[in-house]
């Protein structure tokens, strides 16, 4: 048998899995994450009397801490088989993705451990933000 | 190749089953039960090793052996640089070797050691696996809190470790032969999937076993396999029947049986997968008198992932008689 036929062979058993029931929880799931995240932002803004951009931050900040928070206690995994992508692309997958590297590298010390693999996986976030962020930006600011 | 021995026995086991997430099959039946992932150790690893330590210390006082008496000790299990096996062994002062092939370390040991003992009389040597969820977790996929979405063909490795004394003393366990496996190839990439991946080297080495010893696949009572899942079995069983037009009717994927739980993953994995199916399962109804056993290793390594190497992957057969 070579690798062609093996290979339909493989799709042939394995069906494709029916993902239109995971997209719809996480089109519900993520659209309440961005009504929190909106009323979050209208509380700043209201009641502690943020500019609009402190007001975002303070959101975003907010967002991270509970994330890194329920990941440290161990739930935020389980929450998250229920909630799907949801949960995932908002700053709480950040949250999750860095604490639980940090986690895991915790027996390993503080420098070599902690230090080295915190941004394991979310090293590419913030290289590749800050690079699109710098092209998007020359881009704007040419066309605008 | 296939070798035959006349004078190799399997004579005592000491398993320990450490997580019963799922309530695996042989929770009732193996010698030290619990649900602790780190047995008084500050971590995973080092855990690891201490189930490995308990099941070679049981089983030396099973059988009130001292540890001058065993003459080699084989050990391997999924760790980097099988670091537990090493920290285990280093607790006794048993000529050791260490080995590797992924899921299928505990078959090889099996292989090695019966090579080794067979032309003597007299001798003892003591094969030892381990295996642990989270340790495999954090080496292969991704950070354990890290909430990465299951697919269907996911493993879950089993956690626990199990330990066997093989001699040249008669049991009612035989070693009959065993048949060394090659490492197969296809294009298949995805690391989630192992099943796919080791199906193929299932299959090419059950094929070159039943050749070499001019066996059909029914000489067998049963064929117990390592650790495919569901999905592993089918494919292993559709590429057999396509290589020699036989189907296969007699076998059982310890995997696919460990779990009795439903749950969203394609069966067990990990080296202690069919060791502890096999002695705290299969052995115990009484029910098969000619088993091979298959055991499968999916040989990639993060790197190789990342590289986008085709997974490597390797299995090898022994065949037991029991009576």
């Amino acid at each position: 048998m070579n690798n062609k036929e093996y290979d339909e062979l493989i799709k042939k058993t394995i069906l494709e899995e029916d993902v239109s029931k995971s997209m719809l929880v996480a089109f519900i799931s993520g659209g309440v994450m961005g009504l929190l995240g909106q009323l979050l932002t209208e509380v700043f803004m209201q009641i502690l009397n943020c500019t609009l951009s402190d007001a975002y931050l303070f959101t975003f900040m907010t967002f991270i801490l509970i994330g890194s928070i329920l990941t440290g206690l161990g739930v935020f995994d389980k929450i998250l088989s229920i909630c799907k992508c949801g949960l995932i692309v908002p700053s709480t997958g950040f949250a999750n993705t860095m604490t639980s590297s940090a986690m895991d590298a915790k027996s390993e010390g503080f420098i070599k451990g902690i230090g080295a693999t915190i941004f394991k996986l979310t090293g590419s976030i913030i290289l590749y933000g800050v690079v699109f962020g710098i092209i998007f930006g020359f881009i704007r600011s040419i066309v605008l | 190749m296939t070798y035959h021995y006349n004078n190799v026995y399997i004579n005592s086991k000491y398993s320990l089953l450490a997580s019963t997430k799922y309530s695996p099959i042989i929770k009732d039946n193996v010698d030290k039960c619990m649900d602790d992932y780190y047995m008084g150790e500050k971590t995973i690893e080092l855990a690891e090793s201490k189930y490995q330590e308990t099941t070679i210390k049981g089983l030396l006082n099973k059988n009130k052996l001292l540890s001058n008496e065993i003459d080699v000790l084989i050990s391997g299990d999924l760790q980097n640089q099988i670091l537990s096996s090493t920290l285990a062994s280093s607790k006794f002062k048993i000529p050791t070797l260490g080995i590797y092939s992924a899921c299928a370390s505990f078959i090889e040991g099996l292989i090695i050691g019966s090579t080794l003992i067979d032309k003597n009389e007299n001798q003892k040597a003591i094969i030892s696996t381990s295996s642990h969820n989270l340790v495999s977790e954090k080496q292969f996929r991704f950070p354990i809190e890290y909430g990465a979405v299951r697919k269907r063909v996911n493993t879950c490795t089993a956690t626990g470790s199990i330990s066997t004394l093989l001699s040249n003393q008669k049991s009612n366990i035989k070693v009959e032969s065993s048949t060394i496996g090659f490492v197969t190839q296809t294009n298949h990439k995805d690391a989630n999937d192992m099943g796919s991946a080791m199906a193929p080297s299932c299959a090419e080495v059950l094929f070159k076993h039943l050749n070499e010893t001019n066996r059909k696949p029914d000489y067998y009572d049963l064929i117990l396999t390592g650790d495919l899942g569901e999905y592993g079995t089918k494919i292993m069983k559709l590429y057999f029947k396509k290589k020699s037009n036989y189907d296969l009717k007699n076998v059982i994927d310890s995997g696919s049986i460990f779990y009795k739980e439903e749950n969203v993953y394609a069966g067990a994995s990990g080296p202690a997968c069919l060791p502890l199916t096999l002695f705290d399962y299969i052995l115990k109804q009484n029910k098969y008198k000619k088993i091979l056993l298959i055991a499968t290793g999916s040989m990639h390594s993060v790197v190789s992932t990342n590289l986008k190497v085709p997974i490597p992957s390797i299995s090898h057969a022994v065949s037991l008689e029991v009576s």
